[in-house]
């Protein structure tokens, strides 16, 4: 079943907090959403199901049919941010989805168990929920909202807050849980791996307003203004006065390269010159900030750098890792 | 003396005194049916004030923090004006049985329940009905779960209500008067003993009193350490 909305608008006490026009989300499809914080995701997502607080207009459609709030609560489940449990077993957490549907206690926790399988959470099926680690209660959330098996799944950063093992387990696990289910499935989130591991396409929110909308492998490579680029990582800024072209380029700073003394770079290379202001080591990586005419840019590199501060060196980005950046689009604002 | 009001209070309970035991149980009988009563009352109201967005609420959540401190003579007082003779609720001849004294405590009771409620309400993860609905439960469902959630401190505040009326002794002698094989509870009693200088016998009622008030909280607390146990990390 495929979920949208048309002219989706929430005003928060005079404050437009969220304007979509149009969002899709298809039959078996993951999408992502992906914004900084404070873009509004949380709000769309609460808005999806009809439980924003703040005042809310537009059409919600499943299947391309507009549905009352009740229907459509039943159609999909969400997890949120941070894992709300009941006080009770991780059986009957992981139940709570169908109970609150009718089902009967027995038939619930039967047909919820195979989902802490696929969470790999089955061992702690008797275990009260208090008793468990931030990881391991998300784990339960997501089995909560997959056991029901509903047509729509709305997940709201539900990998905040863990450390990146246990995220990157979480995520796998995610992954081969919702190749099993044909809903259409929202994800929101401000990390763009989160995305990039998960979603078909994906959308970038910003200030309330969707910017750019594609296949994800698309749209995380090629961010369509300035502020899209940032999000994206597309943070190292270089602009026309130090490269010469007629519009701003940008750059993932892991992508830029300090050019060692007496190498001569590519013939596709941007080259940028300025005085090295500080280095910074971040255990793996080391950031380096450099002074150019136009401000300073940042590159992290994996080398060591031996110049010292006040040193003039090169900073190379190959010219396959440059984006061309128009500036922002100005939205217009109702507030 | 004191000992003289242990041995009295054992040999009142151990003789079966036909006077005592009545007492006993018009005791539980009142104070059980306020208790239950303010919970019907104050659950609901105390859920409002915790999750409502209305206006006022923040008057009446104040409202019902003060009532936790309503004196019971007060209470006695309004009861007692209106159940008068001649007062608005006259007609009905309740001053002076039991119902009143029902009536007084459940009053008294009421804004102790409705204030700890919201207390042991706000104490939930405030995103708890917004994730159960996002599940797709219903209002009431949500409600419900809830309610569930905070189960332990609300026996606590069953406790604490029960506790207000078992022990009041105002309100139960404005409104009920004392009355021998009426309305006469274990504080009422105990009062009257003590009046009269029979202090053993004051003893006596008030040890009773206090065995009932630890029998009822000896029963709860062990509930709810049961609950906590299993619950504990």
């Amino acid at each position: 079943m495929s979920i949208s909305c048309r002219n989706l608008l929430v005003v928060d006490r005079g404050r437009q907090r969220l304007a979509v026009d149009h969002l899709e989300v298809a039959d078996g499809e993951t999408l992502a959403v992906l914004g900084p914080n404070g873009a509004g995701k949380s709000t769309l997502l609460r808005a999806l199901v009809r439980l924003e607080p703040a005042a809310t207009c537009g059409e919600v459609l499943l299947d391309g049919e507009p549905v009352a709030p009740r229907k459509l609560r039943t159609a999909a489940a969400a997890v949120l941010q941070r894992p709300v449990l009941q006080r009770a077993s991780v059986l009957d957490n992981a139940a709570a989805g169908l109970r609150m549907r009718g089902m009967r206690q027995a038939r619930a926790r039967r047909l919820a168990r195979p989902w802490l399988d696929a969470l790999k959470i089955a061992h702690l099926a008797d275990r009260h929920a208090r008793t468990l680690s931030g990881g391991e209660a998300q784990r339960v959330a997501i089995a909560r909202a997959l056991a029901v098996q509903s047509k729509v799944l709305l997940l709201d950063e539900p990998f905040t807050g863990l450390d990146a093992t246990t995220r990157a387990d979480l995520i796998a696990d995610l992954r081969a849980a919702l190749d099993q289910s044909t809903a259409a499935v929202l994800l929101v989130t401000h990390d763009r791996d989160e995305g990039a591991a998960l979603a078909h396409r994906t959308a970038l929110l910003l200030q309330g307003r969707i910017r750019q909308l594609g296949a994800t492998t698309y749209v995380l490579d090629a961010p369509a203004d300035l502020d899209c680029a940032h999000l994206l990582g597309y943070t190292t800024r270089l602009p026309p006065e130090l490269t010469g072209r007629d519009v701003l380029l940008v750059a993932r700073p892991e992508r830029c390269r300090l050019l060692p003394p007496g190498e001569a770079p590519a013939r596709s290379a941007v080259v940028v010159s300025g005085t090295l202001r500080r280095v910074v080591p971040l255990g793996g990586t080391t950031r380096v900030d450099v002074d150019t005419a136009a401000g300073p840019i940042a590159v992290l590199t994996t080398t060591e750098v031996t110049a010292a501060p006040g040193d003039p060196l090169c900073v190379a980005v190959d010219g396959r890792n440059t984006r061309e950046c128009p500036p922002p689009a100005i939205c217009p604002r109702s507030d | 003396m004191l000992l003289d009001g242990l041995l009295q209070a054992a040999r009142l309970l151990l003789t079966g005194d036909g006077d005592t035991w009545s007492i006993i149980a018009l005791t539980l009988r009142v104070s059980l049916t306020a208790t239950a009563l303010a919970l019907l009352l104050g659950v609901p109201l105390g859920t409002a004030l915790a999750l409502g967005r209305f206006r006022g609420r923040r008057v009446l959540l104040t409202a019902a923090n003060t009532g936790m401190g309503l004196p019971p003579v007060v209470v006695g007082l309004f009861v007692t004006v209106l159940l008068w003779r001649s007062g608005p609720l006259g007609a009905f001849g309740l001053l002076y049985t039991p119902t009143a004294m029902v009536v007084a405590q459940t009053l008294i009771a009421a804004p102790i329940v409705a204030a700890l409620t919201a207390a042991a309400l706000q104490q939930v993860d405030p995103n708890f009905l917004l994730q159960m609905r996002a599940l797709g439960a219903t209002r009431a469902w949500a409600l419900r779960a809830l309610l569930a959630e905070a189960r332990l401190p609300l026996l606590a505040v069953a406790l604490a209500g029960f506790g207000a009326v078992v022990s009041e002794v105002g309100a139960a002698q404005m409104v009920g008067g004392n009355i021998q094989d009426e309305t006469r509870v274990l504080t009422t009693a105990a009062v009257l003993a003590t009046s009269r200088g029979q202090f053993a016998l004051a003893i006596a009622f008030g040890l009773v009193l206090l065995a009932i008030a630890f029998a009822i909280n000896l029963l709860v607390t062990l509930a709810q350490q049961h609950e906590a146990r299993s619950s504990a990390p």
